[in-house]
């Protein structure tokens, strides 16, 4: 019964994927795309995978679209009428596409098939986590300790990626004064609304504990750094539309933003290198037993996996406000969306 | 049972609700009215169902399901204040970008 169900979610997410491409309408086709992340999100959940379905609402249906919508907002919304000429690079474009898909398609074969026990992954490694997890670092949820724990290298980078990408928008737009910032479409206009202003503010101090309980609970249940920090950053987005971006650099300078996205990477980083000079390998956190008080090198692991967890967080959260304003002010922080 | 009883007549209901929403925004002539049956059907159908699932839970009553069910109603909670308020959002930005209500001609003309 449930694979009917996946079916039907697989069904619409093509449905989706198709008309993000097809919609001229580049607003409509944010939208749509986010109904597309939220379709994955469904079906992740289905699957079992609550942490990365989680994430997937938080980034892909939430703050993604956001920045989308910040990022049409500065540009024209319509896609240019298509010139006759360009037919020939339409159909090699086609050429290409196809034949790379079919050579997925054929690589695609010789996957093992989906949970089957006798793959390479299910044999060794997910037993060992399975059972050794909770011994070993006093995670209960195994998905926290594999990421922050044994795939900690990949973690450190995926928040260097985050890193370089608000870096690298800040670069491009970052530098602008009111003058040289290609101004498009206006929809502000000055626009207040007591209704909006006072839930939202209402709402925010709310989401904001909740974001730090999923920081702080991701040992225990779906959460983490990620989620937790990309739910902080969007109750500043929300705090940039419903109020305005003055009020939001107000409380989170562009300044503060750079420096604590500094800080989240050099926390993780660091606590790598702490371990580093204690005498064991970069990034094993067992050994920090040692610096804190009446812990063995289980409870060490566990501290540590939240100390990047922390990390994680705040370079999140700093890169989405840093992101959002940068975007949807086109680099000047003046007027927002 | 009848636990049961209440919580089939709650998810039915906001079952009900959702199909009412749906064909509220596929009938409705323009945005202002489709609005209007997406935030109202939304808002109640999600309620129904949220404190249906939240009673549900309460099968086995022990601490860890009443906090479960206590997370549900805050979710409630959260839903009750944050439907409409997106809903008001969007339809004032179909005001603010001067959207035209619809209006009865025949009526206009009587």
């Amino acid at each position: 019964m449930i694979w009917s169900f996946d079916l039907l979610i697989l069904l619409f997410m093509v449905i989706c994927a198709f008309f993000v491409i097809q919609v001229k309408d580049l607003l409509g086709a944010a939208i749509v795309f986010g109904v597309y992340s939220f379709l994955m999100c469904l079906l992740w959940t289905e699957m079992g995978a609550v942490d990365v379905a989680f994430t997937e609402a938080a980034v892909g249906a939430g703050v993604s679209t956001v920045l989308f919508i910040a990022a049409v907002h500065r540009s024209s919304r319509q896609v240019k009428p298509r010139k006759r000429w360009r037919r020939p690079n339409k159909a090699v474009g086609l050429i290409a596409a196809g034949l790379l898909g079919g050579v997925l398609f054929y690589a695609s074969v010789d996957f093992p098939d989906w949970a089957d026990p006798s793959s390479p992954a299910s044999t060794h490694l997910s037993p060992y986590f399975i059972t050794e997890a909770l011994a070993d670092t006093s995670v209960p949820n195994l998905v926290t300790a594999v990421l922050a724990d044994y795939r900690s290298f990949d973690t450190l980078f995926e928040t260097a990626v985050i890193f370089v990408a608000g870096m690298a928008v800040f670069m491009i737009l970052g530098q602008k004064t009111k003058e040289s910032a290609q101004v498009g479409i206006d929809l502000t206009g000055g626009y207040e609304d007591t209704i909006i202003r006072v839930v939202s503010r209402a709402l925010v101090p709310f989401m904001q504990i909740f974001a730090l309980y999923v920081v702080g609970h991701g040992h225990h249940s779906p959460g983490g750094g990620f989620q937790g920090g990309v739910l902080l950053g969007a109750t500043f987005v929300l705090l940039a539309i419903s109020f305005d971006l003055k009020m939001v650099l107000g409380r989170m300078s562009e300044k503060k933003n750079l420096l604590l996205a500094n800080t989240g990477v050099l926390l993780y980083s660091g606590i790598g290198v702490l371990s580093l000079l204690l005498g064991a390998n970069f990034l094993d956190y067992s050994i920090l037993h040692t610096l804190l008080p009446s812990t063995g090198p289980v409870v060490a692991r566990s501290h540590a996996i939240l100390g990047v967890e922390i990390g994680v967080a705040i370079t999140v959260m700093a890169i989405i406000i840093l992101i959002y304003t940068n975007l949807s002010s086109g680099g000047t922080n003046e007027k927002g969306l | 049972m009848l636990l049961n009883i209440v919580v089939i007549t709650l998810t039915g209901l906001g079952l009900f609700f959702f199909l009412a929403t749906t064909v509220g925004i596929l009938r409705f002539p323009d945005f202002y009215t489709r609005m209007h049956a997406a935030g109202k059907g939304d808002t109640i159908s999600s309620l129904l169902i949220l404190l249906g699932l939240a009673l549900y839970n309460l099968h086995h009553l022990s601490l860890s399901t009443a906090l479960v069910s206590i997370k549900i109603m805050m979710i409630l909670v959260f839903f009750f204040m944050a439907s409409p308020t997106a809903t008001h959002a969007i339809i004032d930005a179909g005001y603010e970008s001067q959207i035209e209500p619809w209006h009865n001609d025949e009526e206009e003309q009587a």
